[in-house]
C-alpha cells in the first residue's frame, strides 16, 4: 500500500519536476500511439466499409481472420514487423529497426484489424439502409461515401477509441521492434516494464498514473466528438 | 412522369417474386398498390425506384424512354425510414444541398414544409428523439422538399396515428395536385386507396392481377381474386 500512496506522490512530482526525460517518454508514447491509430483509421475505415457493404466469394473466411487478427498478441505483430525490417530482411535496406517509425509500423499491424473488424460490423447493420437512402435522395457514389461514413461516425469513432486504447497500452511489439532505447525509442509501455524489472515501483505507479490520466483525456476528446 | 414496365421479371433464390407483363403508371396520377403479404409490391416499388435490379425485362421512366432511374427527380419513403443522424432541419435540407439549392430557396422550402406537416417546432430536434409518427413526416418532407416527379412510398401509415395519417394524405394530395408529382403507395387500406388514389393496381403472386380507375377496380372488379381480396378486406373492417 505504501508503494501505491509513493508512486502518486511521485507522479505528481514527475509531472511537476518537468524532467527532460520524463516528458521526452511521454511525449513519444503520444506520437507513436496517435500516429498509429492515425495511419491504421485510414486504412481501416475504407476496407471495414467495403467489408460491410459487398458480398464476395471468401468473404466469411477472410472475416473470420480479421477477428483472430483483432485479438493478434503484440510480440507476434512485433516478431512479425522485426523479421520484415531486421538488417537481413526484405526492408532492411531503410534502416528502420529501433526507430519510433518501426514501433508505429508494428501498432498499425495490431489496430488496424480491430479498426476493420468493429467497422465492419457498424457498416453490415446500416451500410445498405444508408446507401439505398442516398440514391433515393440523389446522392451519387462519392456522396452515398461521405454520408456512410458521416452516419457511421459513432461506431467509426468508438473502433477509433478501441484502437487507440490498444496501441497506447501495447509494451511487447514496440519493445521487440524498438528497444526501449534511452532517448529514442523508450515509451511509458516499456519503460514501466523497466522499471518494474529494476524493483522501483513507486516510480513505475507513477508513469502509469500519467499514463492512464494520458489515456483518459485522449478518450475523452474521442468521446466528445463521439457525442456531437 | 410515365413509366412503363415490360416484361419485368424479379427471381429470389429461383422463386419468382415479380412477373408484370406490362403496366402503364401515368404521369401526373396518384397509384395505390394493394395486394396481400408476399404478393411482390415491395420488390416493384423498389424496383422502380432503381434499388432491385431486374432480372429482366424494362422499366422506362418519363416521355423519353430510358431504363436508368432518373435518380435526381425521384425518391421512395421507405415503411420505416432512415432519418440522418442529426436535426430534423438538416434531414430536410439534405437532398436540397445535393442539388446545389440556394440558402434563401433553401430556408423557405422547409420552412413551407414544417408549417404543413405541423413540424415547426421540431425543427431543430434530433431525428432520433422523434415518435414514430413524427420520423414519418420528417422523411415525407425531406422526400418532398425538391418536388420530385415521382414520389414512391411503401406503407407510409402503417402503424400511424389517425391525426397523423390526416396530414400525410393531405400532403400526398398537395404533390399530386399542386406540384405535379406521379405518386405511387403501397398500402393495405382499401379506405384509404378510395379516398386517396385515382388508380388501382391490385398485387397477386407477383402479377398485377387488375389495375385501373380506383373506383371501377374496388366497385367493379373484374378479377376473382380482386373481388376476394376486396371482401376479405371488408370482412376484417
Amino acid at each position: 500500500m505504501g508503494e501505491i500512496i509513493l508512486g502518486i506522490e511521485e507522479a505528481f512530482l514527475l509531472l511537476i519536476s518537468f524532467n527532460k526525460e520524463i516528458y521526452g517518454i511521454i511525449l513519444l508514447s503520444l506520437y507513436v500511439s496517435l500516429a498509429s491509430t492515425f495511419f491504421s483509421t485510414i486504412i481501416a475505415v475504407p476496407i471495414g466499409t467495403a467489408l460491410g457493404m459487398r458480398n464476395f466469394k471468401g468473404k466469411g473466411i477472410l472475416i473470420r481472420l480479421i477477428y483472430t487478427f483483432m485479438s493478434l498478441p503484440p510480440v507476434i505483430a512485433g516478431l512479425f514487423v522485426f523479421l520484415v525490417i531486421m538488417r537481413k530482411g526484405p526492408l532492411g535496406h531503410l534502416r528502420l529497426s529501433f526507430t519510433p517509425t518501426a514501433m508505429i509500423l508494428a501498432q498499425i499491424c495490431i489496430v488496424v484489424p480491430i479498426i476493420v473488424g468493429l467497422t465492419y460490423n457498424g457498416v453490415k447493420e446500416k451500410g445498405n439502409t444508408i446507401r439505398d437512402l442516398g440514391k433515393t435522395l440523389g446522392a451519387n457514389n462519392r456522396q452515398t461515401l461521405f454520408l456512410l461514413i458521416y452516419e457511421m461516425r459513432i461506431i467509426i469513432l468508438a473502433a477509433v477509441i478501441a484502437g487507440f486504447g490498444r496501441a497506447v497500452s501495447e509494451v511487447g511489439a514496440v519493445m521487440i521492434v524498438g528497444g526501449n532505447i534511452k532517448g529514442h525509442t523508450r515509451v511509458m509501455t516499456t519503460y514501466i516494464a523497466m522499471l518494474q524489472n529494476m524493483g522501483d515501483y513507486s516510480k513505475a505507479i507513477a508513469v502509469g498514473i500519467v499514463l492512464l490520466a494520458l489515456s483518459f483525456l485522449i478518450n475523452g476528446i474521442l468521446f466528445n466528438l463521439q457525442q456531437r | 412522369m410515365n413509366i412503363y414496365l415490360e416484361n419485368v421479371i424479379k427471381e429470389y433464390e429461383g422463386k419468382r417474386i415479380v412477373h408484370i407483363d406490362e403496366l402503364h403508371i401515368k404521369n401526373g396520377a396518384l397509384y395505390g398498390f394493394v395486394g396481400p403479404n408476399g404478393a411482390g409490391k415491395s420488390t416493384l416499388i423498389k424496383m422502380i425506384a432503381g434499388l432491385e435490379p431486374l432480372n429482366s425485362g424494362n422499366i422506362y421512366y418519363g416521355h423519353k424512354p430510358k431504363s436508368n432511374p432518373p435518380f435526381e427527380i425521384m425518391t421512395l419513403v421507405f415503411q420505416k425510414p432512415y432519418l440522418l443522424r442529426t436535426t430534423v432541419e438538416k434531414n430536410i435540407l439534405y437532398p436540397l444541398r445535393l442539388r446545389g439549392w440556394t440558402e434563401k430557396a433553401m430556408e423557405e422550402r422547409v420552412t413551407e414544409l414544417l408549417k404543413d406537416m405541423g413540424l415547426s417546432e421540431f425543427r431543430n430536434q434530433k431525428s432520433w428523439k422523434l415518435s414514430g409518427g413524427e420520423t414519418q413526416k420528417v422523411a415525407l418532407a425531406r422526400a418532398m422538399s425538391f418536388r420530385p416527379k415521382l414520389l414512391l412510398l411503401d406503407e407510409p401509415t402503417a402503424n400511424i396515428d389517425p391525426s397523423t395519417i390526416a396530414i400525410i394524405e393531405k400532403m400526398l394530395r398537395k404533390a399530386n395536385q399542386e406540384e405535379k408529382t406521379t405518386v405511387i403507395i403501397i398500402t393495405h387500406n382499401l379506405q384509404q386507396a378510395k379516398r386517396l388514389c385515382s388508380d388501382l393496381v391490385f398485387m397477386h403472386r407477383g402479377n398485377a392481377v387488375e389495375h385501373g380507375d380506383v373506383e371501377k377496380v374496388l366497385n367493379h372488379p373484374t378479377h376473382s381474386l380482386t373481388q376476394r381480396f376486396i371482401e376479405g378486406e371488408l370482412i376484417v373492417d
